[in-house]
Formats: structure tokens, sequence, C-alpha cells
């Protein structure tokens, strides 16, 4: 590492590395020189000339954010001359904005207040007339209000440098320069509304927050994402028991400032009108809506009846519920009902990851390593869209540190515009033509492998086999598709393995079996649509759901419990990474409880409760932290909001986890597997697309 | 082709526009009947650190208007850098007042190319760019035709004169944007991209066109190099003051008699240039107001020219800048106020809007300058014409901010009471609506 | 005999002192009111029951900022926003409020509301009957508090949601 250069700022001397910028070394030692275009981590502007400071022996002010450091430089940030000068620059940005705070929704909230508020003048000496311009819907969740704009360009940088999307430019000169979509008149993007985010002020506004509440009425509840399984902390905005908005105010997850369309805007499921409210029973063949305790108790009678009677029950659980859910499911499922049947949607090959890692250290990378790591090899996924995070962070990792990326894919992919080597091939060829890019690889230092759910099987053990020819460290992550679907197989939603993929020792049916079969007494099935797209179950098992929407295999069950949204939980869940991070309760859906506390009043009620054991989310995680290998991590880090990655399991997985079972539904930026159906923002982004 | 926009005037002293008036002036032919692709056959006998040297010893100074030293910025090239270098020309002459270049390229394509040429040689490009001024169109032509020329005749191409150097010239159409005339929002406009300035440093020098090291001079810059390498940076720099060697084409306008672009020799007195060159200022009327380069500078007033010389010492001492050559006399019938409407109307226009001061600013001043022209000022706006023009002062992000607040800050001050007599005029009892263009997008 | 004489004095003294006093009252304009057989008299900036001003085109001036439930001490205003559309516009802004409630029970009538409004869309009235055996009437909503529509002030344009106006 180079020397340290050491400077004075505001009479405090700080040593920070060479060809630092001025504005970053005063963060150093705290103190925040104002800026409306420098955003860290996007190439730099200096347009709107805030951040100007003093520097000795220079004779004019610099601007802080493209300076950079210089030994013995002495730096002041806070002078009369430097007051006057952002005063001025701000009476400059206020002469054509609209000031109509009171009806802004960023009023509270903005930059641009925060700054007059600080350096500017209680009255305006400008008193021409102001250059309007109407606004305009970019997209169904787009707004743009030219005159509030500030021309800081945060947007236009984010949207091509972090998202490589580019859907933003500028257009016309001079005072009358405005911000325009690509497309002249809308966005044709992810719709991630970062742009929204990054705006310093109301510019840019949420089509599905709009006018609704102001900042300082919500609540921020910070928790995760229940769509994709990149575990995305959405920090959701809470009043009266209504979600308003999600987004990453304090930017404290493993997402960083990244959210896209489903962090964002995808909420709104939880109060679609079709949401369950109440538990529903089949009565003269008509599915009628009881009491909760009717249905509990109809549901632990037959469940009774079917486990002592040695009938065969068949349980599917979930990919979207808590790690809690998930442990509890496949207790009552085990012990309860003494059934090993028990599966839920496999969507990426994880077991035989594990397997063949089994031996090596730290081979499981995290979402941070896709940012650090010099290398990354991204085999048989199309991330822009599936995984809109590890896209991200891949993006900034070759844009911050130059990283190598090497695409391996079917179709073309995002990745390819700085790709080191783009390479196309058919679903099954990923390590035929891995392959071909041995040498490349094999001068890497270190190197991050991502692959989908074409790797699976022989395949993974295989490529396993190839990076450790490599003789470099090489980390992995096994691509799975939802908010939970890693926790589900970690927690032993499979009938081979217990949890922490510990062998059952005993068989069972998969899911598709389950849904097939012929001879099934009983189905218990947790937020799961295994009959989705309309295919009959095999036989005529009794069905029992928790669901929140009436789904298809809702639709055939005889008894169904209307459950909580991850939204509405406690809990914690593992994201594609292994990382494990904390559901918080943002709001209470009216008639729901979450799936844990529906399987454990069925539980008390059948009479179970002392051998189950209790069922409130600390008490179920403090179980699995004390049985479940790896998943005794240091509580105050998970209760705090932060991620620790997991390491359930090193060495070999004795059995044969079916990895032919494994199947990605390929969800895209604007799909959710069932969820996203009730999602009013993803449908009208799709409607909106098909209409142009 | 060869009739002159002006008479030459006796006292000029003709070294970069000495083929001016020729028969055929831009064809190859005249250009090699007179001394022409002399210098780069010299400049490829020598090394390359001499050819630079020589360039530092004419004292030869940017003729875009900032003057900084032509030999210092080509040192600062680094020749050994793996990448490519490139020679870019910098045509796009916008600046009000200024109408040089084109002349230069009109008259004599050849000696544009042989200076970048010589430049290519001293650094190792191998290519040139000539990036043209969008509303020169007809200029793009006699270029095409000059470059096409050298060419099909061997001047232009791979090994040049039997020697390993080879060099390729370009021309490039701007859009007709002020901004591009700032040496890193041309190599923006010359990328494709968006016509606004880089953060400096890094300079062209060292991070310039494709990211690669280029040099980017005016259009008289390079056409001054082949004297200088034929006859020596020694007698180029004899032509001048001490400090910068040379001749520089002025551009006479205003109120003069004869009106004109003049080769003036560097330290060419002030006085004798308005009233031997010039010709005087019509109707035997007084000196007024003097722009010495270009809208930009800081405007004089009649008192503050006494004595002065046409240089840069000289200038810098009277407060205000050599510029880029554009002169305009104005005499005691001009309206001072609408001299600074005039001035800010071109600057709000022409401001690419990237930063704040500059792109609220100038719309500001043009806004309140249109109503005190319109007889709607009161007393504050006077000071806060000047305040706000020294808000922008020294706050911008490229030198338009400058210039637009160095004459309007002059001219308030120079000139207040024109502004308070229009305070006190009672004629304009009903707002006069103004005839200027609001500015809409799309202009 | 003597001391008697005095107190007599003394006493028809401290009599005729009283009764100048009350003479003196009954020749004053009287302030006692004759609450309720009549109404009562206001100062003009007797803070009362809150209105909710229009604005001259008859719509509402609130633009739902939740300023006054912010500087509200007590906590007593609630309000919903909601957007005008082409269809339905009720405010000048681009937002009003669908809600606006004060709960009078909590209400500490200190003006706070008044000074935050940056559209002087909240003002204190002069009313102040409000006292109710039932306190759940005490909360009052934007109907009960907004000021009627001027006269000739043209209606603000309120379609009902149904109507197609121009493809919104």
């Amino acid at each position: 590492m180079a020397e340290l250069v050491s400077l004075t700022i505001d009479g405090r001397t700080v040593q920070v590395p060479p060809g630092t910028l001025v504005i970053d070394a005063a963060k150093k030692i705290g103190v925040e020189v104002p800026a409306f275009c420098y955003y860290e981590g996007l190439s730099l502007q200096a347009a709107c000339r805030m951040c100007l400071v003093e520097v000795e022996k220079m004779p004019k002010l610099m601007a802080g954010c493209t300076l950079p450091v210089a030994e013995g430089m002495v730096v002041r940030t806070e002078t009369p001359t430097i007051a006057k000068a952002r005063k001025s620059t701000l009476e400059f940005l206020l002469t054509n904005h609209p000031l109509d705070c009171p009806v802004c929704d960023k009023g509270g909230e903005c930059e641009l207040q925060d700054m007059v508020f600080r350096y500017g003048a209680g009255e305006s000496r400008y008193t021409e007339i102001k250059h309007h311009v109407d606004e305009k819907q970019w997209s169904p969740v787009v707004y743009f209000d030219a005159p509030r704009c500030i021309l800081c360009y945060r947007c236009v940088r984010i949207c091509d440098e972090g998202m490589g999307v580019g859907a933003l430019g500028v257009i016309n000169r001079g005072v009358v320069s405005e911000i325009a979509p690509n497309k002249t008149d809308h966005l044709e993007c992810d719709e991630c509304g970062m742009c929204i985010d990054i705006c310093p002020v109301g510019a840019l506004t949420s089509g599905a927050y709009r006018y609704k509440t102001r900042p300082w009425e919500m609540q921020h509840v910070g928790t995760i994402c229940t769509h994709c399984s990149n575990g995305c902390k959405t920090t959701l905005g809470v009043r009266n028991n209504e979600i308003m908005r999600g987004d990453n105010r304090d930017q404290s997850g493993v997402n960083g400032e990244f959210l896209c369309i489903k962090g964002r805007y995808a909420f709104d499921f939880y109060h679609h009108q079709e949401r369950l409210q109440s538990p529903l029973v089949r009565k003269n063949g008509k599915l009628e809506p009881v009491s909760w305790k009717e249905a509990l108790e109809a549901a632990a009678a037959r469940l009774k009846a079917a486990r002592d009677a040695g009938s065969k029950i068949g349980v599917i659980g979930s990919t979207r519920t808590s790690n809690e859910e998930n442990f509890y499911l496949q207790k009552f499922a085990r012990l309860g009902l003494g059934t090993n049947h028990i599966d839920h949607h496999r969507t990426g090959d994880v077991v035989t990851l594990l397997d063949a890692l089994s031996g090596q250290k730290d081979a499981l990378a995290t979402t941070a390593d896709l940012y650090e790591k010099p290398a990354i090899v991204v085999l048989g996924a199309d991330l822009a869209l599936e995984h809109p995070l590890l896209s991200f962070q891949i993006r900034a990792n070759f844009r911050h540190h130059q990283a190598r990326v090497y695409a391996v894919t079917e179709k073309p992919v995002r990745e390819d515009k700085y790709a080191a080597a783009a390479i196309r091939c058919d679903a099954a060829g990923e390590l035929a033509a891995l392959e071909t890019l041995r040498e490349k690889l094999a001068n890497e230092p270190e190197l991050v492998i991502v692959f989908g759910d074409t790797v699976k099987g022989d395949a993974v053990r295989k490529l396993v086999a190839f990076g450790s020819s490599l003789g470099k460290p090489v980390k992995y992550v096994a691509l799975v598709d939802y908010s939970n679907s890693r926790g589900a197989m970690d927690m032993g939603l499979v009938p081979e393995l217990l949890p922490g993929y510990r062998p059952s020792g005993q068989t069972g049916m998969s899911a598709g079996e389950m849904v097939a079969s012929g001879d099934l007494d009983m189905l218990y099935i947790v937020g799961a649509n295994p009959l989705e797209g309309g295919q009959p179950l095999g036989g005529k098992p009794f069905v029992i759901v928790h669901e929140m929407f009436l789904t298809e295999t809702a639709q055939a069950a005889d008894i169904v419990f209307p459950a909580s949204s991850a939204y509405e939980k406690n809990g914690t869940v593992t994201s594609v990474t292994g990382e494990v991070q904390q559901l918080k309760k943002a709001v209470q859906a009216m008639g729901t409880k979450p799936d844990l506390e529906i399987l454990g009043l069925l539980v008390r009620e059948m009479g179970l409760a002392a051998q189950i054991g209790p069922w409130t989310p600390d008490k179920v995680f403090q179980e699995i932290r004390e049985t479940v290998p790896g998943y005794n991590m240091p509580l105050p880090v998970i209760a705090t909001g932060g991620a620790v990655q997991t390491a359930p399991v090193n060495g070999r997985i004795e059995v044969d986890a079916r990895p032919d079972l494994v199947r990605s539904s390929r969800d895209g930026l604007f799909t959710s597997g069932t969820l996203g159906r009730y999602s009013k923002v993803l449908n009208s982004v799709v409607e909106g697309r098909h209409h142009t | 082709m060869t009739k002159l926009y002006n008479e030459p005037s006796p006292l000029e002293t003709r070294v970069l526009t000495k083929r001016f008036g020729l028969p055929n002036s831009a064809s190859l032919d005249t250009y090699l009947a007179t001394d022409g692709y002399v210098a780069i056959r010299k400049a490829i006998e020598m090394t390359q650190d001499d050819v630079i040297n020589e360039v530092k010893a004419s004292n030869l100074r940017g003729r875009g208007g900032a003057g900084f030293p032509t030999g210092m910025k080509w040192g600062f090239v680094p020749r050994s850098s793996p990448k490519p270098k490139y020679i870019v020309v910098n045509a796009d002459e916008s600046e009000p007042g200024t109408c040089k270049d084109r002349l230069l390229m009109e008259y004599d394509p050849h000696q544009l190319i042989e200076g970048m040429m010589i430049a290519g040689r001293a650094v190792d490009a191998k290519a040139g760019y000539i990036y043209i001024r969008g509303e020169y169109r007809y200029l793009i032509d006699i270029m095409d035709k000059a470059i096409a020329e050298a060419y099909q005749r061997g001047y232009l191409g791979k090994n040049l004169f039997g020697s390993d150097f080879s060099f390729d010239c370009y021309t490039h159409t701007g859009a007709g944007a002020y901004e591009c005339g700032e040496e890193s929002a041309l190599l923006e406009s010359l990328e494709g991209k968006r016509g606004v300035p880089r953060i400096r440093p890094p300079f062209p020098a060292v991070v310039g066109a494709w990211q690669c090291p280029t040099i980017l001079n005016n259009v008289e810059t390079f056409c001054a190099v082949p004297p200088i390498i034929r006859d020596g940076g020694a007698a180029f720099a004899a032509l001048g003051v001490p400090k910068a060697g040379g001749t520089r084409l002025t551009c006479l306008s205003g109120h003069l008699n004869k009106p004109g672009v003049y080769e003036l020799a560097l330290g060419f007195p002030l006085d004798k240039m308005i009233n031997e060159v010039g010709g005087g200022i019509p109707n035997g009327r007084k000196l007024k107001a003097f722009i010495p380069g270009g809208s930009s500078c800081p405007i004089l007033t009649a008192a503050e020219c006494e004595g002065l010389t046409m240089d840069y010492d000289s200038m810098a001492n009277a407060k205000t800048m050599l510029g880029s050559g554009g002169v305009v006399v104005m005499d005691d019938t001009t309206d001072m106020v609408k001299v600074a409407l005039r001035i800010m109307r071109f600057y709000a226009h022409e401001s690419c809007g990237w930063c704040i001061p500059c792109r609220e600013g100038t719309a500001w001043l043009r806004k309140i300058l249109t109503r005190f022209v319109d007889g709607m000022g009161t007393k504050q706006d006077i000071n806060l014409i000047g305040d706000l023009a020294h808000n922008m002062l020294g706050r911008t992000f490229c030198p338009l901010g400058d210039a637009a607040a160095l004459p309007t800050i002059s001219i308030v001050e120079k000139f207040r009471d024109e502004f308070e007599a229009y305070l006190a005029r009672t004629t304009v009892s009903i707002p006069v609506q103004s005839d200027l263009p609001v500015l809409q997008p799309g202009m | 005999m003597a001391n008697t004489i005095t107190q007599i004095i003394e006493s028809a003294a401290a009599v005729a002192k009283g009764m100048s006093v009350t003479f003196k009252e009954m020749m004053s304009p009287t302030v006692t009111e004759n609450y309720p057989d009549e109404p009562p008299k206001f100062e003009e900036r007797y803070r009362g029951a809150h209105v909710l001003q229009r604005d001259e085109n008859g719509m509402e001036k609130c633009v739902a900022c939740f300023l006054c439930a912010a500087a509200c001490p007590a906590n007593c205003i609630y309000i919903e926003a909601a957007e005008n559309t082409d269809l339905v516009r009720i405010s000048g802004g681009e937002r009003y409020a669908k809600v606006y409630n004060i709960d009078y029970n909590r209400c500490i009538f200190c003006g706070y509301c008044v000074e935050a409004c940056p559209t002087d869309a909240i003002t204190h009235g002069h009313g102040f009957e409000l006292a109710s055996y039932n306190t759940s009437t005490l909360v009052y909503r934007k109907e009960d508090m907004l000021a009627p529509i001027p006269p000739g002030a043209r209606p603000p344009v309120i379609a009902s949601s149904g109507t197609a106006a121009n493809g919104h």
C-alpha cells in the first residue's frame, strides 16, 4: 500500500491514501462537506458547486468532490466565504425551483430543504418568471417534475453506471436542460426506482407513494424483501397499519443502496382485495368462511385421525416462509404427524454444492464477495433479471475494482457489456464452455463462481473439481429462487435430510410425487402452489393449505388457513448466499396469522405442544441455533438487522438429495411466482409493456 | 475564392496570412509554391525534443484565448505512453467578435494541415481531427478538399516523404454549441457525446480524446507552427514582445471605418490599431468602450485604453485579457446596458446547463437585464446584477461562467451611470415587449 | 358622646363612598353578556373551533402537507392525503386532504396548527359551543369544519370516478 498523505481539514489532521478526494477525507474525520451531485460510488460530476472548500495557497474556492488530497494541504470547509458561496449557489438553484414543499413528496427528507435551512437566504431576490414544465409520467412507477430538478445527474448516473441500463439522459441545454428518458416520453428499463431513491429533491417521484403521506408521519420498519432470494433489506414506511412505501432508507442491508422494483414496490400484494382474511372450510363442496376455532378443530381432528390410522400424509413447505416456520413445519411433520413425505420447490442444487465442498473452508461467497473479489464467473443465469442485487454487486465491482467478469450463458446477458469474456452455450454446455476459459481463470488470483439451476448434480461436482484444479481460492454461489429457498433446504424440508443436512435415514415422496400420487390420504401445504398451472391432484387426499390468496392449490383445499405475509411477521430468512437476516413485522393484515402461529395452534389443538415445543419465533430460533449446525450465529448481529453467513455443513452429505428435482422458475424482474400476480405495481408495469 | 473580406493594411506583419490574396491560395500548388510543406520535412529530420524546443523558443502562446505557452503544453504529452496520441484542432470558433480561424482555413488550409503534422511528429501522433464549428459548414468542404488533395499527392498518409512518419487527418463538425469550444467539451463532442466539459485535471495533454494523450490547440496556433519550424523559433519570437512571440490575427469590429482581420505583431499599440489599422471611428465620434479579445473579456473604458499595447501582459495590467483576438470598438453612441444584455443573452443561450451557477445565473441575469432594458428596472437591480455576476465568478465548472460574469461586472462597475440613467427615463411608461426570442427547448 | 357622633359621620361617609361606586357603575356601559339569550362577542383573534378555508374559486386551501399535524402538541389532527386528478379536483395543489379530523377531546386551542399552515388553510373560527355528553362526537371531520363555498365561485370540478373524462 502506498504511503498515506496527511492533510489538515478544519484544523484536524487526517491521513488518507493518495488520490483520496477532499470530500472523502473530510468524511473520514466526520466533517460533512455538503454536496448534491457527489454520490459515493458514482462517477464525479462537480456540477452542483456546493462542496466548495477553501484550500490554503489556492486562489479560489475548490470543489472538494474533485480535488485530490496533497501532502500538507490545509483545507477549511466552513468559513464565512464558503457559507456565502453556498448561499449564492442555493439562491441560483431556487430561482427556477417551484418551492412547493408543502405538496412535494420529498418535503421533510429533501436535501435541498436541508441545505437551504443550513445556508440559504430567508428571502429570495428572484422576482422574474420561473421556468415551468409540466409534470410527466414516464412509467407506472416513475413521475418526473422537471421544475423541481436541480440537474445533479445522480439519476442519470445510477441508471447508467449502477444499473447498467442507461435509460436516462439530458436534453436541451442551459436553463432549459431537462432529464429525459431514452424513449423520449417513457422509460424502458428495470423500473427499479433507483433514480427516485437517489434524487436529492422531489423531481422524481414514485407512482406508488406519491401524495400519500409525509416522511415524518411514517414508522420505518427494516425487514427483508419477500420476493427473490437476494435478501435485500427493504425499509417499509408504515402509517396506520398500512405500508406506504418501501425503500432502503438507512442502506444498512447487504444491498446497500440497491433495491429493485420488487423490493421497492411489490409489497402491495399484502392488501390485495383477494387476500384471504378468514379460515375456509369446505362444506357441501364449497369453501365457506369459518371461525379460526372451527377450522383449527376440524384440521386437528382430521390430522389426528389420519396419523392414528397410519395414513399416508404429505407435507409441502414454502420457499418464502421463515426459517422458524420451516423448522417447525418439518418437526411437526416428522414428530407430530410421523411422516417423512416432506418437500418444497427446490430451485438450486445447494445440497450437492455443500457436499462437493466438504472439507473446504470459506468456499461460499457472500453478497459482499461479489463486490470485492477480483474475478466473477456467471454460469447459466441472467443475473440482471433473475438476481438483480447480485448483478448490481458485480457491476459495481467492475466499476470500482475493474473486476474481470466472465459470462457463460445461453442468451446474451447484461454482463456481456463489460465482461472480460462472454461465451454463449446451450443449457447443458456450461462446463464445456467454461473449460475454454481455463487459462484465463487460472491467472486470476481469486474467483467467485455463480451458477444457476442448469448446473446440478454431477455438473456441480465437476464444477467444483474444475474450481479446485485452478489452484486458486474459489468461492461459489448456487442460485435459488425465493426469499427463503435456501432456508427451506437448510431447515430440512426434504425427505432425505434433516435440518443442517443430516441424513434422515428415511425415504419420502417429493412434492411432485405427492401431487401426482394416487394413494395419498392427506396433503398439508404451507405457502406453496404446487398446482400452479392447473394440473389436478393425482388422488383424493384431504388438503389443508396455508395461503394468502385463493391460489389453484387453495381452491383445491378442504381447509384453508389465511396466512400472514413476510411483512406481517417476525423471524429469520436465509438468502441465496446463505446470509441469515431478520424479518420484522411491519403491519397486521386483519384475520391472518403467521404460519408459525397457525402450526402452533394446531399443535396445541392436537395435544402435541409438549412434544413439538413452543412456537414463538424467538424460541424456535433459539432451538435452531442450538440444534442446526451453522445457525449458531451471534444474536446481537441478527437482532440489530445485520446479516451473518451460515455454514451449515462441512463434511460429506451421505445421501443423494435428488438434484434431478431442481428446477428454477426463472422469475424475471416483473414476476415473482404466485405472489407476483397479486402485485398491482408489477402487473401495471407488465401491462404497460404490452401496450407499447 | 481569392477575394479577401477586407483590404490588408500596410501596418500588418504578414506571417500566417502571407498567402491571403494569392490566386488559388487554398490549393496545394499555391501552398507548395510558397514554402509549403517545407517545415514538416525539416521537422522529420529533427528530433522530437528539438521540435518542441523550437516551439518553446518561439514564445508561441495559445491563440484560443487562454494564452497558455504552446511548447510547454506539447511537452506535457507523455510520449512514452503506450496509448495512441492524437492531434485535435479547435476550429469551433464561436467567441463573439472573433472571425480569424475561418479565414485561416478558407485561404490557407494546408498551413493548418502542416501545423498538425508537425505537432503529430513532435508527440508521435498518427491522427489529427479538425473540429469545425457547425455553422462553418462551408469550411468543412474546403478542408475536406484540401485533405483529399494532400492524400492524393502524398502529403498525408503512410510513410510520408520517405520517412517512417505517417499522419491521417479528419474533419469533424460540431452541432452549434459555444461550449464545445472549451477543450474538454470539444473532446466529449468529438467522441460523440453530449458537449459538456470534463473534470480537469487530468488535462487533455495526458488524458484527452478517447482517454489518450492529445494535443489540442486553436487553428491559429497550429498555423503558426510551420513558419516557426521553417524560419526558426527565435525569428518568430522576435516579431513579438519578450514573453509572447509572433503575431496575432486581430479581428477588428464595431464602430470602425475599416473593420476586418489584420495580422498584427504582438505588442502593437492599441491606439494605432484603432486609428490607423482600423481607420478610426466613423464620423469623428469618440471611443467609449473597448473589448480586447472577444466578449468574455472585461470591457475597458476609453480612459483605460490609454497607452495600452496588444499583448498579454499589457492587457493583464489593465485587468482584462488579450483573449481570442476579437476586438470590438464601441463609440459614444453605444448603450452599454444593451451591450450587457446582448452579451448575457449570448451566454444564457450558450450555457450548457452542467453546473448551477452558470446555468441559473446567466438565465437570471438575462431576465433582469431584459427587464431593465424594457424600462422596468429598479435601483436594487443594479447591485443585484453585479452581485450575481460576482457569485458566478470563479465558482463555475468551466470558464463559460467566468466569461459571462467578467464583462457584466466590468460594465456594471464602469458604466453604472448608464444603468442609473435608465431608471430616470420616464419615456418608457408602458413596458415595451422585448423582441428578444425567449429561450425555448430546441432552440 | 363625641365618639358616637364621629361613628355616625364615618358610617355615613362610608355609605356615601360605597354608593358613589355603585352610582358610577350604573352610569358606565355594561360588560356582562346575556349569553345564551344573546350571541356572545369575540375579540378578532379569539381561538375557537377551527375553520378549513377555501380559496376564491371554492377550492379547498388545504393541500394535506401534514404540517399542522406535526406542529400539534396534543396530536389531535389526523389527515389522510390523496392526489387531485382530472376527475376529482378538490384543492389547488397536487394533493388534498381526503380525511381531515380534529379531535376536540384533545385540542388545546394553542393555534400552532394555524401558524404552521403554509397555505392559510386552517384558521381558528369563533365557534366555542363544543361541549357534548358524548366524547365520540368531539372528533370533527373535514365536513364539519369546511368554510362554505364563497358566493359566485366556480365549484370545484368533481366528477364521479366512473365518468370517463380524458382517458386517465
